[in-house]
């Protein structure tokens, strides 16, 4: 029975195996290579040091990627909460609409909020003509971190709405009973009883923001600079250089771990 | 009764957060002109340019192959994957069950084809730059969506029980794998390949890396057009859009009719 089984699993292991663990050994291996002669180097890993540039998209990175990962938190908790009151049937229907987004093209989206909140937008029509102000800058770090929340609001609340889903009301009455205000009901009940759902939903976001730019790309080029852009600008675009955007994936992946670590180390805390 | 009010009304801007900006490519692609706040005219013309430009039915015909492909691969290997995890007990079972899940987010697209195309480009596989390597790129993509609905249909069906009923009337291996596990999570395969295949048609991160200029897939034409001409651009956008509705509502009524089946 044993043999078996593990003949089920390995036309998926080999795959895994073949086409994300090798190539990333040789992600791994050519970082130490010049990009023009081939031969071994540690300049890729020195210019990630030396080179602002780097250090900006990192920094860009992090703090574009926690905040995304906030706004999804605060709101998508907010859903999931909300999202008790809701009949089977309408919980269903939100569910599988908040799903929709994860298969749009990212590109799509950035069309989408171009026509809502670009410069000559609707929203932005509205805002200078009721308003008389400047309007709302789609271009900017704001407005990409409200475009994401696109993305990530939904694929956040999915998770808490199942985790919610099988909370215990009785719980959070007996609490509320006690005199227990929401804000302590949230600290001392609703976050430790679901802690697994908070954690792996905040981490999905987080990783995978880590890794986003096709939005970011087609809003603001490379003008608003992230990891993830110069890995992609570094592959294939005129500023051709696989070794440079090799260190910087393995930047980025250090990043992720570390970030999910601590997740990890803050949930078995609480 | 005034709770319900407040409810509905959460409920409604809700279904608005998703439905008023995926809207705006859909009204734009039909309209005539839109400069001011509200959209002039109705129009087929950006459709029909998109339709009748020469490179629009390679793009069609690749990102199809593409998704198709990307699905079937997922069917083929990612079914029985699910099935072996379901199968083996206690550690083994939650370290695979984690790691299925936890390398896609270790691997986030652009890294996984930076890693593909510094591999792939010499032989004896090389495939840099081809349509296989889109294919490749984008199964994997689509691993984890596979991989949970499928798990979870095996999870709610009692596969085990049904197996050891199965094998006590005699049936074999394959006997049981397609006439009683099969048939029992079609659902599950059928949504994840939707899934699949809608994350395929739309994807342009990993695409963009890995496909040369031969292998130009709808969103890449769409990054082109985004800069080139935002009328055709919206009428892409809004076909893709329509890719993406109609997996879900396949989807929710896949979801509907084996929950119908399942309460009679």
């Amino acid at each position: 029975m044993k043999k078996t089984n593990f003949l089920f699993l390995l036309p998926m292991v080999i795959f895994i195996g073949l086409f994300i663990i090798y190539p990333y050994f040789n992600i791994a291996k050519n970082s130490f290579t010049d990009n023009w002669t081939g031969k071994v180097t540690f300049q890729n890993y020195k210019n990630i040091v030396i080179n602002p540039q780097y250090f900006r998209a990192w920094k860009n990175s992090v703090l574009f990627v926690g905040g995304s990962t906030l706004i999804a938190t605060l709101f998508g908790s907010i859903i999931g909460w909300v999202s008790i009151r809701f009949s089977e049937r309408v919980r269903n229907m939100v569910s599988s609409l908040f799903a929709l987004p994860m298969t749009l093209s990212g590109l799509v989206v950035a069309f989408a909020f171009i026509v809502l909140l670009g410069r000559a937008g609707i929203v932005n029509i509205l805002i200078k003509t009721v308003f008389k102000s400047e309007g709302f800058g789609l271009y900017t770090w704001s407005g990409l971190l409200i475009v994401y929340t696109f993305f990530n609001i939904p694929l956040f609340s999915i998770i808490m709405m199942g985790a919610f889903e099988h909370l215990d009301i009785s719980l959070v009455d007996a609490a509320r009973n006690l005199g227990a205000n929401i804000l302590q009901v949230w600290i001392h009940v609703i976050i430790p009883a679901l802690a697994p759902a908070f954690l792996s939903a905040i981490s999905l976001v987080f990783a995978s923001m880590m890794g986003a730019f096709g939005t970011v790309l087609a809003l603001t080029g490379m003008s608003r600079p992230l990891l993830s852009l110069l890995i992609y600008s570094n592959t294939s675009e005129s500023t051709f250089n696989i070794p440079q955007a090799d260190v910087l994936a393995i930047l980025l992946g250090i990043t992720t771990i570390i970030g999910l670590l601590l997740l990890n180390w803050l949930g078995k805390r609480n | 009764m005034k709770k319900s009010i407040w409810i509905d009304l959460v409920v409604i801007v809700f279904i608005l957060y998703v439905i008023v900006p995926i809207l705006m490519p859909v009204i734009y692609s039909f309209s005539v002109f839109w400069q001011g706040l509200l959209p002039k005219g109705f129009t087929f013309e950006w459709y029909r340019i998109f339709f009748s430009d020469r490179n629009t039915k390679p793009a069609l015909v690749l990102s199809f192959m593409v998704a198709i492909s990307a699905m079937l691969i997922n069917i083929g290997i990612v079914t029985p994957a699910a099935y072996g995890v379901n199968r083996v007990k206690g550690q083994i079972a939650s370290f695979l069950e984690n790691a299925f899940m936890i390398i896609p987010l270790l691997f986030p697209p652009v890294v996984l084809g930076l890693g593909l195309v510094q591999t792939f480009n010499k032989p004896p596989l090389n495939i840099s730059g081809t349509i296989y390597m889109v294919m490749i790129a984008h199964s994997i993509l689509g691993f984890p969506f596979m991989f949970r609905s499928v798990y979870a249909s095996l999870k709610t069906i009692d596969e085990k029980t049904l197996s050891e009923a199965g094998k006590s009337l005699g049936a074999n291996l394959f006997q049981r794998m397609f006439y009683i596990i099969i048939p029992n999570i079609i659902p599950g395969i059928l949504s994840g390949s939707l899934i699949v295949f809608a994350i395929s048609f739309g994807e342009f991160e990993v695409t963009s890396i890995v496909s040369g200029f031969r292998s130009q897939t709808l969103p890449l034409v769409l990054f082109q057009q985004m800069g080139n001409d935002f009328r055709i651009a919206s009428a892409i956008s809004a076909f893709l859009i329509y890719i993406s509705l109609s997996s879900f509502l396949i989807i929710t009524y896949i979801g509907r009719k084996y929950q119908k089946g399942k309460k009679v």
